[in-house]
């Protein structure tokens, strides 16, 4: 009987957890600005390798600012992502901050005129023991 | 006498059943742990990434008995590739009980967006009977969900026991959230045991 529950629980939580994921990916879909396609744009003639839809959506209705595209290595789930939100919420000069779990980049928006300091953002994501391991700048 | 080393088996399991045993850099994370036999809050506070200081307060139903433990964890290595992170701990504890009770012990994972593997080995003394447990994990995301969503893990734990000399293998659902994280495992010796995470 109670394997039974268990099984029934599981299999609940589990069409749940689905439901809820494709809600969200269609949400995504929805918001998702086929004009501009900002995520093709190429840094130094290479391709940002990010989620387009996470991309533009990161950067609709951002002007006159300068998106970092930063690559790190062990960032493989949600919950050890979290305190790299938090330390870059810190830094005022920072307009936008999104993480892109399955390109394993982390998207900062400054205004433009801002200095991005890279070794300063590769010791934020090491404090959270992650490996900053390289940087794209885009200007729009 | 069965009983006694059936409640110390619950403890064992309170204490490996734990994830992510220390945060980002002045992270803090607040754990609850319940079960038929015993409730169990722990808190930790992480200085840097490697390495968690925290209390844990156990309430013993069986026996109706109050302790606590002072806990410090290491992260003695840590590997990061773009897609998967290794780690290895040093985990310890002292209990209020006395200097002659505590536990030692390494635990570690790897894991990628879509598998978990994770094992675990300790040893406890006390003044009540000194023994050692394992465990080794294995488990599968159904589905991998993007930053935000929520993030559905099916686990299934081996254990090996010293006290009962016993393996026992059971199923584990882990399901988070932004900062909250729980996890429901059943076994038919232990029934149901909920662990609950907070992460500020």
């Amino acid at each position: 009987m109670k394997k039974i529950l268990f099984l029934l629980i599981t299999f609940s939580l589990t069409t749940l957890a689905n439901n809820l994921n494709e809600e969200h990916q269609h949400s995504h879909h929805q918001h998702h600005s086929h004009e501009g396609h900002m995520h093709e744009m190429l840094v130094d003639g290479k391709k940002l390798e990010v989620d387009p839809i996470r991309f533009d959506r990161f950067v609709e209705n951002l002007s006159n600012a300068q998106i970092a595209v930063v690559d790190v290595n062990g960032m493989v789930c949600d919950f050890c992502a979290r305190g790299i939100e938090k330390a870059f919420q810190k830094d005022s000069s920072i307009k936008r901050i999104d993480v892109d779990l399955s390109k394993g980049k982390v998207l900062l928006a400054y205004s433009n005129g801002v200095e991005i300091d890279f070794n300063d953002i590769k010791k934020k994501i090491l404090a959270n023991g992650q490996n900053a391991t390289g940087m794209k700048v885009l200007k729009i | 006498m069965g009983i006694k080393i059936l409640f110390l088996f619950f403890v064992i399991l309170s204490n490996n059943i734990e994830a992510r045993p220390i945060s980002y850099s002045g992270g803090s994370t607040l754990m609850g742990f319940s079960d038929n036999m015993m409730d169990s809050i722990y808190y930790h506070y992480s200085p840097t990434y490697k390495y968690s200081i925290g209390i844990e307060s156990v309430q013993n139903k069986y026996f109706n008995e109050n302790y606590s433990y002072i806990r410090f964890t290491y992260l003695l290595n840590r590997k990061n590739t773009q897609t998967s992170q290794r780690n290895l701990y040093f985990q310890s504890g002292l209990s209020s009980k006395g200097l002659d009770n505590y536990f030692y012990g390494v635990h570690g994972d790897w894991e990628t967006r879509r598998w978990f593997l994770g094992f675990g080995l300790k040893e406890v003394e006390s003044a009540y009977r000194n023994y050692s447990d394992k465990y080794y994990q294995v488990g599968v995301a159904p589905y991998l969900g993007e930053y935000g969503d929520l993030h559905t893990w099916i686990l299934i734990k081996t254990k090996v026991n010293s006290l009962t000399n016993k393996t026992s293998t059971y199923p584990v659902l882990k399901f988070f959230k932004g900062n909250f994280l729980i996890e429901l495992g059943y076994n038919n010796k232990t029934e149901w045991d909920t662990h609950l995470m907070y992460r500020f």
